[in-house]
Formats: C-alpha cells, structure tokens, sequence
C-alpha cells in the first residue's frame, strides 16, 4: 500500500512537472517541444510488456489491460492539460488515422484465416515439414503472418506429434512463417502495413523481396538439415500409420475469397483518390474508410459463411486479438511525443539519435534489436519518422515518405527489413511468436525459456543470417 | 433409452456437489457411470500476451480439480456408481459437447449459473449454448434458484428432481424420445404431470366449434401418451393449456408441484430461432425448475 501511495505522488509530480514545459508550447510542431521525458510512458509501456511476461506473467496475464490505460493516462492527461486542442488534435489522429485502421486490418485477417481449416494426416517428414513451412512463408505476405501462422500450426504440430525433437520445428516455423514470410506486403506484418498508412505504396514493399529469398531459403536449407538429423537420429524408418489415415483437405476455402477482398480493398485505397472527409477535425481519405468498411465487412462474411464446427476444430478464440487491440491502444498513445521528436529531426530532444543513425546498416541493425525485444510495430513506426526527421524535417509526413521513397529507398528497405526480420529474434519480437509458442506448449512441446530461444537458437542461427543479409544490402 | 452413462461438467461452483448428489438416486432407473469433467478454459492459462502458455497455472488448475474430484469420487465409489475424471484444456461449451459425443454418453448434466446479472434467466450463456446445440439429453439441474415471486424473494432447493416431472408435450418425434426416457425413469418417479399447449397461433380466427375439433383432436393425443404412461405403472396427470408455449409451461409448472420439467426441444423456423430462441430453450431459461431437454 505504501509503495503504491509512493507511485501515485510520482506520477503526480510527473505529472505537474511536465504541465509548465507542455504549456510553454502550444504550437503545432510540438515535436520541437516536448522534453525528453514525454517518452517514458512509451519506454514504460515497451518494457512492460518486454518484462512482465518474463517475471509476472500470471499478473501479466490478468492485468495487461489496466497496465496499457496506466501508461496511456500518464501521458494523455499532461498533454491535453498543456496542449488542449492541439493535444487532442493528435490524440484523434493517432486512433483514427492509425489504431483503427491497424485493429481492423489484424481482426479481419485473423477472423479471415481462423474460417480455414486443413484437415488429414499429415505425417511430419523432413519433406513434408519443409513443405509445410515453405507454403506458410508463402503465405504470409497474404494472409498475414498471424493468418499464416494460425492457419498451419496446429497440423504441423499434429504431423509432428510422434516426432521426439519437436522444439527446433516450431522454432523455425517462428522464424519464417511467423516473421520473415510477411515482408513482402503490408498485409504480411503489421509494421509494414503503418507503413502503407503513410504513404508506402502496396507494391513498393516488393523490393524486400531479394532479402527475404536469401534469408528464407538459408533457414529452410538449415531447418531440412536439421530435421534430417534428428529424423535420421529418432530411427523413424517409415512414418507410423495406425490406420486412421484422413485425406488431406481444405475446410473453409471460401475464406480464401475473403482473403483476396481484403487484399483487394488494402490495394484499392493505395490506388485511388477519392478526396478526404473530416471527423473530428481529422481529414481522413474516402479510400482509407471504404477500405476499412470493406475489411470489416469480411470479417463478418466470414463470420456469416463459415461454419462454426470450422473455427472450433481450429480452436479459434478472440482473446489474442482483443489482447492485441488493449495493449496497441496503449503503445499508439503512449508513442505520440516519441513519434512527434523524431519528426522535428535535429530540432527535437531525440537528436542524438538521428545524429547516431547515419547510414543504411544503422538502421536495420537499431531498427531490428529494438524490434526483437519491442513490438516491431511501434519501433518501425520510430525510425520511420527517424529517417524523416533526419532527411526532411518539417515536410509534411506523406510527402516525406514519398521524398524517402525517390531519394533513399535504401534506408527504408532497411527499416522494414529490420522490423520484419529481427522481429523473429525473441518471443516479444512479433505477436504472432507469443501464439504459436503457447499453441505449441499447449499440445506438449516444451518449448525454450525467452533467453533459452535467444541463445539456442535466434543468436547462432538468425544473426548470421543477417549478418550475410548486411553484407549482400546495406554495406 | 435408459441414462447408464453421465457427463457431469462442472466449474466447482457453489453447489456442484449437491446437484451430483440429487443424480445418484439415477442408480436405481440404470445409471452406472458418471464422467467428473472439468475443463480449464484455454484464455485462462494460454495466449498470454507476448508471453505465451502459462504450464504452471495449468499444471495447479489441473492438480486443485483433481483434489476436489477426489472427494467426489468417493462418494459416487460408495453409492457404487462408476467414475472417471477427464481435465481438459480448451473452450467449455465446443469441448463439453464434443467428449460428451466422444464418450457416448447418455446424459449431460450441467450446473448452476454464477452469478444473477440477467434477472430473467435461470441459467448462463454457456449452459444455455450447451442445452441450444446438444446433440444429447441435457439437464439444466439448478440446484439452488432465487427469484421473485409475488413480489417477494424465494429460495428453491431443486434436490429430489426426477419425483413428479412436468411433461409438456407437441407430440413431435423428440416428444416421443421424451416420452421413452421418462418411461426408463418408472422407478424413481412417483407422479408425471402431461401437458400440452394449444399454440394462440394455432386457434387464431378459429370458429368456437372448430376450437372445439382441435382441443378434441389433442385431448386424445393427450391420451394416447398419458395410456402409455400408465402401462408402466406412472400415475400420470393429463393438462391442457393455451397460449405461448413457454408460458404456459411456467405457468402450468407453477401451479403444480413438478419437480422438473422435461421436453423434447422444439425446432421454430430459423428466424423465430434467432430472436426468441425455441420454446424449449426459453423454457430453460425462465423456468426455475431443471430442465432436461431432449433433443
């Protein structure tokens, strides 16, 4: 009680203390404004959900919600103290020109992709897990590694079941499936889709397309090694058949029409311009709402058209995405005075930073370690306006993501490659890595600790990989 | 169809041993086994956010269900009633109705609602999903019920249950699955009340002496199931009702002392479905006797 009493006046004092400083601005560029300390509720917020899974996750488990509105509040009140309009301004803009957009495009893949279902034994050999893991990498620039990852797991792990060695499976199936499967589009990771949000065209993300062949077919190439050895190491002879054998199929497959209507709608409102509408004084383009309404309603054709045997045979629950939509309302809240400083480039207190990012190999290296211990979402969102801040501080943002595209598209290959990619390297690095090892866990398969899957396997097997990535692109 | 074996969900809610307890007198009309089953929820202890799956929390639910069926176990062994525990992981109402299907059991029993936050309903969104899709005879048991009445709060202990069954009948083929489950429950039956309603639908711009063709017409159908019940030895009560099915039933339930209502589950048109749910399951939710629907 005592301790709670003493963190209660902390955040007061932090509180009255940034008021003055936030009040002394009031100006539009509050990016130039704001103290450094605005981005502790950020740092709070990422490192809460680096830390309290490791050391509360039961906690964690119970009370992520009220931790996201803790850190949320914490900044929200002192802006809109000092900032009034200006606060409030942003505050919108970041929920319906952002959060929104973000939650419905992960809801309707997600309800999308949990309609489908595959069926039949599977029995996992060398050949058929490569196989497995080959067709989800593929697909997750579609349907999202979410999607992807959700759509396989569960027969993986079936075929896999009399498999003694079953961790390093899952592993890998995190590594490209879950993670660098998704670099091809902003369907495929979240990050890249907040990109397309400002104004990074659908098929631009395109280019990452000869970094993801070389990283993929190095893991696949180690993972059918691997699986060989231990396959070869187990004594499996033959696979086992106990007479049960199911033929494979597909359940669900008009979810694959929805798919393409979500694919559809996202590349829609890249392509036209329909003018802007404003709500609540935030312009927002015509194409981006049509494309939103568009993606709820697959959802709810799914929904309508799937039946519900399907979504239970894949054990389909809201709860992972209603986690996803509490805790980014927090980070998209908490991330305003970070993104704002960024953007104000060497005007803003975070100028240290955009004089330390200097070249290609900067960014995909800070990019990906923040995005491997921070949700790579919020991190690519940073050096996204790091990179903007750095080349064309004071340009409007869309215009400077077009400057960025024309002038130094290296740099931003390197920020999404390291988002995507190094998003693989830890448990917290992708939302998609917590489900399927809990998937995994569920079902038996003992699954490393947070830094036993780090120095296994992410440190000896990802990191060369891009470090062979660094060398071929952003030396 | 004879009740030999039983699936007894439960959540350790308040009661849950006496609504197993008020089951045993099942012995005596073929029961021999009931299933102790206890499903963790998958959201309690999976998906923590950027964390994962919580082993530990499942491994101490697993462990505290399985010290609470102990107990229960002991009493079922010394009423010489067979048993067994599953514990699962996974989503209660898909999983309750799947090994229910898996086991092949004859009955699923399932409990008490937590809480009153719906004043109207005597049971919760996941008894009332379950009785909705069961495939198998479900008993909504409601050991313990509060409601108002006459304005004043009263306290209803559902213990002796299958003693004088209320019996509302539309004479469908779940009417006759009903019909032959209560006969297999002869022995520990004292009474059956049989009823059956005449739907306002049915007798809407009916003439006075064509009213009188359909009560005719349903009074020997009435007849027919109540001879039945009386060729194997039940003392049986024939009513007549009009109006909403569901209720009349209450109505008709209120103003007896039955014990449990039992009822095929009724199939409205899908829309009638959606909106109102069928009368059976309306039924089940605003009756504060149990329900054993048949489907």
């Amino acid at each position: 009680m005592k301790k709670l009493k003493v963190v209660i006046v902390a955040i007061w004092i932090y509180m009255i203390s940034l008021s003055p400083v936030f009040a002394s601005g009031g100006d539009p560029h509050i990016g130039e404004y704001l103290p450094l300390y605005s981005v502790l509720p950020f740092v709070g917020m990422l490192l809460s959900i680096a830390i309290f899974p490791l050391v509360a996750p039961r906690f964690w488990h119970h009370h992520f919600g009220k931790v996201s509105a803790f850190w949320s509040v914490v900044i929200i009140i002192p802006l809109l103290v000092a900032y009034k309009a200006t606060a409030l301004h942003e505050i919108l803009h970041i929920i319906l020109a952002d959060y929104i957009p973000f939650i419905i495009l992960l809801g309707s893949l997600y309800t999308v992709s949990g309609g489908i279902l595959l069926k039949g034994t599977l029995r996992g050999t060398p050949v058929v897990n490569t196989v497995m893991i080959t067709i989800g990498t593929l697909l997750a620039s579609w349907m999202g590694t979410t999607g992807a990852a959700m759509l396989l797991i569960r027969p993986f792990l079936r075929a896999n079941a009399h498999r003694k060695s079953r961790t390093f499976m899952v592993v890998f199936f995190i590594f490209t499936v879950a993670n660098i499967g998704g670099s091809l589009t902003p369907l495929g990771d979240p990050p890249l889709f907040l990109g397309f949000l400002r104004g990074v065209p659908f098929f631009w993300t395109f280019n990452l397309l000869p970094h993801m062949i070389i990283a993929v077919s190095i893991l696949i190439v180690l993972y059918f090694v691997f699986d060989m050895y231990f396959y070869k190491k187990e004594g499996i002879q033959s696979p086992p058949d106990d007479g049960t054998k199911e033929p494979i199929r597909l359940e669900g497959i008009q979810n694959f029409l929805f798919i393409a209507g979500i694919v559809g709608a996202v590349l829609l409102s890249g392509m036209v311009h329909w003018g802007e509408l404003s709500l609540l004084g935030v312009h927002r383009a015509i194409q981006d709402i049509v494309r939103d309404v568009l993606l709820v309603m697959m959802g709810l054709l799914s929904l309508i058209f799937t039946k519900r045997r399907i979504r239970e045979d894949n054990d389909f629950t809201w709860f992972p995405i209603k986690e996803v939509a509490i805790l980014f309302i927090g980070i998209f809240l908490t991330m305003i005075p970070c993104l704002k400083i960024l953007q104000a480039g060497t005007k803003g207190e975070l100028d240290f930073i955009i004089a330390a990012v200097q070249n290609p190999v900067h960014y995909f290296w800070i990019t990906g370690t923040l995005s491997a211990f921070l949700d790579n979402a919020p991190t690519y969102l940073t050096f996204l306006s790091t990179a903007m801040g750095s080349f064309y501080s004071g340009v409007p943002e869309t215009q400077a993501v077009t400057l960025l595209i024309k002038e130094n598209p290296l740099f931003l290959l390197a920020i999404s490659a390291g988002a995507v990619f190094f998003g693989a390297n830890t448990y917290i690095g992708n939302a998609p890595n917590f489900m399927v090892r809990s998937i995994a866990e569920e079902s038996g398969t003992p699954m490393p600790s947070f830094f036993g899957y780090m120095i296994k396997y992410s440190i000896p097997i990802l990191v060369p990989v891009f470090i062979v990535i660094t060398f071929i692109f952003f030396l | 169809m004879t009740i030999r074996k039983i699936l007894f969900p439960t959540k350790f809610r308040e009661y849950a041993f006496n609504s197993l307890e008020s089951l045993f007198v099942l012995k005596k009309a073929g029961l021999r086994e009931i299933i102790l089953y206890y499903v963790i929820p998958r959201d309690d202890v999976g998906f923590v956010p950027f964390g994962g799956y919580l082993k530990k929390e499942e491994e101490r639910l697993r462990e505290e269900a399985k010290v609470r069926f102990e107990n229960w176990q002991k009493s079922l062994s010394e009423q010489g009633i067979e048993n067994r525990v599953i514990i699962e992981v996974g989503d209660p109402v898909p999983q309750i109705l799947s090994v229910a299907e898996r086991e092949k059991v004859d009955l699923i029993v399932v409990g008490k609602k937590k809480g009153t936050f719906f004043e109207n309903s005597f049971v919760g969104t996941g008894t009332l999903k379950i009785v909705t899709r069961s495939r198998i005879p479900t008993l909504a048991s409601k050991y313990m019920v509060e409601f108002e009445c006459d304005g004043e709060c009263v306290l209803r202990t559902n213990r002796d249950k299958f003693t004088r069954p209320l019996f509302p009948t539309d004479f469908s083929d779940r009417s006759e699955k009903a019909l032959n489950l209560l006969v297999s429950l002869k022995n520990i039956i004292e009474k059956v009340y049989l009823c059956h309603i005449i739907e306002t639908r049915d007798s809407k711009g009916h003439s006075e002496k064509e009213w009188q063709k359909i009560e005719l017409e349903r009074k020997k159908l009435l007849e027919g199931y109540a001879s039945t019940l009386r060729s194997t030895g039940l003392e049986t009560k024939e009513l007549l009702g009009a109006g909403t099915i569901s209720d009349e039933v209450i109505r008709i339930s209120r103003g007896t002392d039955a014990t449990l209502i039992i009822m095929g589950t009724s199939r409205k048109d899908r829309l009638h479905e959606l909106f109102q749910g069928s009368d059976s399951h309306r039924v089940t939710q605003l009756s504060e006797l149990p329900t054993l629907l048949v489907p």
